[in-house]
This record gives structure tokens, sequence and C-alpha cells, in this order.
């Protein structure tokens, strides 16, 4: 058993002691990491890591200091507040879990990947988890797929027992870029740590939104793989006051009604209407 | 951030030739056709991840295959008269702005420590120069010298002129990107170098974009008409010709769409023997003739025009 601040202590260690400041005293055994971006498809990724915290009571151990990783040219504004990046370290001793939050950095992508997997190592942690949004052609009604992929084959045997789809295939399109989560497995696999992305399906017209079911879903496997014993009725309530407002709004414009009934029974939109969907269900439920 | 050597060749006072990609492409494509044509084998590379962001994922059956970087590679050679490494940049890096800031210099040390570690006494770079040329005319090279010790040397090369040669420059410019930095970093630690520019129209430093971008292998061919002189080699061009062959077709295919009024202006660049003759036209034509060509690309382009290749 280590502790954070036998990490200070070491010498010569990885641990770069000007990007990673340390904050309090933790024990672990040898914890999994999940790991989430803060803005998100959904605010999937955000969401289930401020649940997980919320309920397993998480404490704040460890953040990553900003410079060279963000840009200092100002404050982004949201809900009238003045923002500020922050990648922070959150764990339960008791479940033996290591959480890690941040805003997406700007800069320098791998040598911020490696000081959170820096942290990783010293934690001890054994497997590595990223959560986040893919936007899909399904309808709010339709049950939320989690599509993992892995840095290790074993890994996929696992996960598939948790219900998981886990037979991707996948090319990054010309003009597209990997994300920085699959960038996170990849210099895991680098150094030896087994880790899966777990994307998580939520109706593109949520996408700038927020989805309950697909948080539900993705909690529900944490719940499961860690054997945490959490409640998931608070989001059986979220889930259903989202969707009486979706039916509201299908009530109130026969467009979205059409829109929507046409995904539930598997068929496809035009470019158009899938655009028209999403502003209005944005408005709708912004209103 | 790191070299990585798969071999040391032993190699006496090789010379460098290095490039990364710009406008016409076209000192990478002089470059890259030198590689394949004197058989350069691959030494080593720079690693790419402190300098560039990941390219492209692949994901085979649910299992993170591989991630592809820019890659930024060396090779090298033994020619009869000369030892040659040749540094290849797929990409420049753009932290801080397009080939600007800390990582392009550091970029720029790391190959010359490896140039520097095989004794290495000579540096050459290439890129473009966009000059008042007409596409039918044969590109010039414009020569950069980092130290007035070469200009003499420089003035030798066959098809060539330096900057105080091109009317109004007074021996004055700029070389943007990494082609042009490396030389100020070479000069810093007292290394020779030379940038040689193959000329392009201005009017096809067209604004389309980067993704597919226009090459101009006439001018390569050029660039590697000298440094063939340099180097003494021989090097079989034919497989550029026909590259500028096919491109030259589809810049026809457009000239011929464009208004007669702005092809009449460019028509007196085709009795331009040399860039350094600007006469025929007047900077405010070449701004215009370029708008309104930059009009055409983007029509071309967003019409389905086949690329530049």
């Amino acid at each position: 058993m280590n502790t954070l601040r036998d990490f200070m202590k070491v010498e010569g260690g990885d641990l770069n002691k000007e990007q990673v400041k340390f904050t309090s005293q933790h024990r672990f055994q040898s914890p999994a990491l999940v790991v989430g971006w803060s803005e998100d498809i959904g605010r999937l990724g955000p969401k289930v890591i401020d649940l997980l915290n919320k309920k397993l009571g998480c404490e704040e151990f460890y953040q990553i200091e900003p410079a060279g990783f963000f840009p200092f040219d100002g404050v982004a504004v949201e809900g009238n507040v003045a923002q500020f990046p922050e990648s922070r370290f959150y764990c339960s001793q008791k479940h033996d879990l290591v959480i890690f939050k941040s805003a997406l950095p700007r800069y320098e992508w791998h040598k911020f990947l490696n000081s959170v997997l820096d942290v990783a190592g010293r934690c001890k942690v054994k497997e590595i988890y990223t959560v986040g949004g893919i936007a899909s052609l399904i309808a709010h009604t339709d049950p939320r797929r989690i599509t993992t992929v892995v840095n290790r084959p074993k890994l996929k045997e696992m996960l598939r027992e948790y219900g998981l789809e886990t037979d991707m295939n996948y090319e990054t399109p010309p003009g597209g870029a990997p994300t920085l989560s699959s960038y996170l497995l990849w210099v895991a696999k680098r150094r030896n740590i087994p880790g899966a992305n777990l994307w998580g399906e939520v109706p593109f017209y949520l996408a700038a939104l927020e989805d309950p079911r697909a948080w539900k879903r993705a909690l529900g496997f944490f719940d499961e793989r860690f054997s945490l014993g959490i409640s998931l009725e608070e989001l059986d309530e979220e889930v259903e006051r989202q969707t009486e407002k979706i039916e509201r709004a299908r009530i109130r414009d026969p467009e979205v009604d059409e829109y929507i009934g046409k995904l539930e029974r598997a068929g496809k939109l035009t470019w158009n209407d899938s655009e028209k969907l999403v502003k209005k269900i944005e408005e709708f439920l912004r209103s | 951030m790191g070299i990585k050597l798969y071999e040391e060749p032993k190699l006496e006072k090789p010379i460098l030739l290095a490039t990364w990609p710009g406008i016409g492409r076209i000192g990478i494509i002089a470059i890259d056709y030198l590689r394949k044509a004197i058989k350069a084998e691959e030494f080593g590379q720079i690693e790419p991840w402190d300098f560039f962001y990941p390219k492209k994922v692949s994901i085979r059956a649910g299992q993170l295959e591989d991630l592809k970087f820019p890659s930024s590679k060396f090779y090298f050679t033994r020619t009869d008269k000369k030892d040659l490494v040749l540094f290849i940049g797929e990409e420049q890096p753009t932290g801080g702005g397009y080939a600007n800031g800390g990582k392009a210099y550091q970029l720029a040390n790391l190959v010359l420590d490896v140039a520097q570690k095989f004794d290495c006494q000579r540096v050459y770079t290439s890129g473009a120069a966009v000059a008042p040329i007409h596409h039918t005319a044969r590109p010039g090279v414009w020569a950069v010298p980092n130290t007035k010790r070469l200009i003499d040397e420089v003035k030798e090369y066959d098809n060539t002129i330096i900057m105080s040669e091109i009317e109004g420059r007074e021996g004055q410019g700029n070389i943007s990107g990494l082609n042009g930095l490396l030389l100020g970093v070479a000069k810093r630690r007292g290394l020779d170098a030379v940038c040689l520019l193959g000329e392009i129209p201005f009017y096809l430093q067209s604004p389309v974009p980067l993704s597919r971008p226009i090459v101009y292998p006439k001018a390569s061919k050029s660039v590697l008409e000298v440094l063939s002189q340099i180097l003494e080699i021989r090097i079989d061009l034919s497989g550029l010709d026909d590259s500028a062959h096919r491109v030259e077709e589809k810049i026809e295919e457009l000239y011929k769409q464009i208004p007669s009024q702005i092809k009449s202006g460019l028509e007196k660049l085709k009795h331009v023997s040399r860039a350094k003759e600007l006469g025929p036209i007047t900077k405010e034509e070449m701004k215009d003739f370029k708008e309104h060509f930059d009009e055409y690309f983007k029509g071309f382009y967003e019409s389905g025009g086949r690329r530049f290749e």
C-alpha cells in the first residue's frame, strides 16, 4: 500500500512535481481509474463522474496544474460565471476507485496524458476506463448501448459479460482526428496499463443537451463492475422528467412527433429533417 | 522528446537535405523523388508526440490497433561522390501557429543534432518561391544561403537566382516555415546551409484547403536539377515530367475558364524569361489576378474538381 505523500518522496520518479499538484494523502490497493472530460456529448462523461463522486463520497486528492496545457488568454464565462480549466483527481478509498475529471487540454496532449498516467501509475491503477458520449441515430426512448474499445484483448472478453458492444471497427475519416480518449488508451497501452474507452450512445438531438438515460446506463455499468451498491433511482426520475418534456414537444409539434416516431421505428431522417429536429428539441428543452 | 535511430551508418561528412511541406509541396516532392531515385534507406525518426497530434486511429473488432502521427524520418545513402542524409517531415508542427514558436525551433534543433552527430558539413532545404511567372514557363530556383561566403557559390548553380537579383527586393525576403527556420538554426550552430526555392506562379498559390493542396512538380524538377548539379549525381527526372504534365493539363483546364481580361494580363507573363523581370504586370495587377484566380479555384473545387496531383 502506498500513500500520495510517498509519491513526492520518490526521487527521479515519473511524477513531474511542476505539473501535478499534491493536495492530500490517501491509500490505495490496486484501484481502477475512471476518466471523464468536462465537455461531452449528452454531458455523459462529466455527469457520470460527478455522480460517482457524489454517491461514493469521493475526496479530491490531486490536480494537474493547467500551465502549458490550457490557453491563458482570458476566461470563459458559462451560466454567468467565469470558468477556469480544472484537471482533478478524486478517490474513494472504500471502493478503491480513482476518478479523474478534466477540461479538454488545448496543448501538449502527450505530456498531459502522461501526467495523468504518472498519477495512475503511482496509485498502482490496474485498469483505466474513459467514459464519453457518441451521437447516435436513435430515439430517446430507445435503450442505450455502450460500445467499448480496449487496448488488451482480455478486457474485451470481460466487458462483453457486462453487455457492452465489443466489436467496433473504425478508422478516422479524412479531415477527422482521434479523440483524447483514444489517445489516452494508446498511451496507456504503451505504458502497459490495460484500459477501455466506453462510448455511450446519445440520441443525436440530445447531443448538446443532457441524456440521463445514457448516464444511467454508464453508471449502471460501473456499479456492477466495481460492486459499488449505488442507487440509480434519482436517474429514473430524471429520465422520466425528460421523457415527459419531449412528449409535450411531440404533442405540440407534429413534425417533432413524426421525426422521433420514424427513429423509433428504426427509420432514417434526411439531413435537413435531422437538423430541424435538433433545433426544435433544443429550443423546447431550453425554454 | 526524442530521436530514434535504428542504426548508425558510417558516413563521411554527409550533406543533409531536409524538407517539410509548404506551398505547392515543391520541396517535399523534390526530396522524396530523390529519396526513391537514390534508394536511400530509412535509419531513424523523430518521435512525433511532442510535436504533433495523432491524425488517425484504427480500431479493429473493438481493439485499438494503432494511432498514427505525422512522420519525421531520416534516410541515408552513399553516392559515388558524396554521402547524403535526407530528412523528410510529413507535416510542420503547429504549436503556437503554423511552423511557429518553440515547437518548430525544437524540431529544427533535433534535425541538426542528427546531422551533426554524423559530422554533416552542409545543409540544403527546399521550398517554394511565389513568383510572377506563367505556368508554361520553366520555373527558376531562388537560392538563399545562410552566410555571405556562399553567395558566389550559389550564383554558379544553373537556373538559379539570388534575392538581390529580383527586382524590387534588394536582397530582402522571408522564407516561412521550417524550410527557412532550419537555415537560421544552422547559422546559429555555424553550419553552412542553403534553401532552394522552386518558383510557382503567384496565381497558383491558392487558398485551397490543406487537405487538398496544389502540387507543382515542375518546380520540384527545377530544384532537383540544381541539386543534381550540387551533388554531382545523375537523376532520371522523367517521372517528375509525367506528374508535371498531368498537373499542367489541369491548370490549363482551369485557365480556359477564366475571363479573357484576366487571361490577357497573365499572358504577358509568357514573355518573361526570369522572375527578376517583373516588367509586364504591376503589383496591383498581380493582386487582382490572384484574387480572381482564387475565386476560380474555389469554384473548381466546390464543383468537384480533381486534385492537382
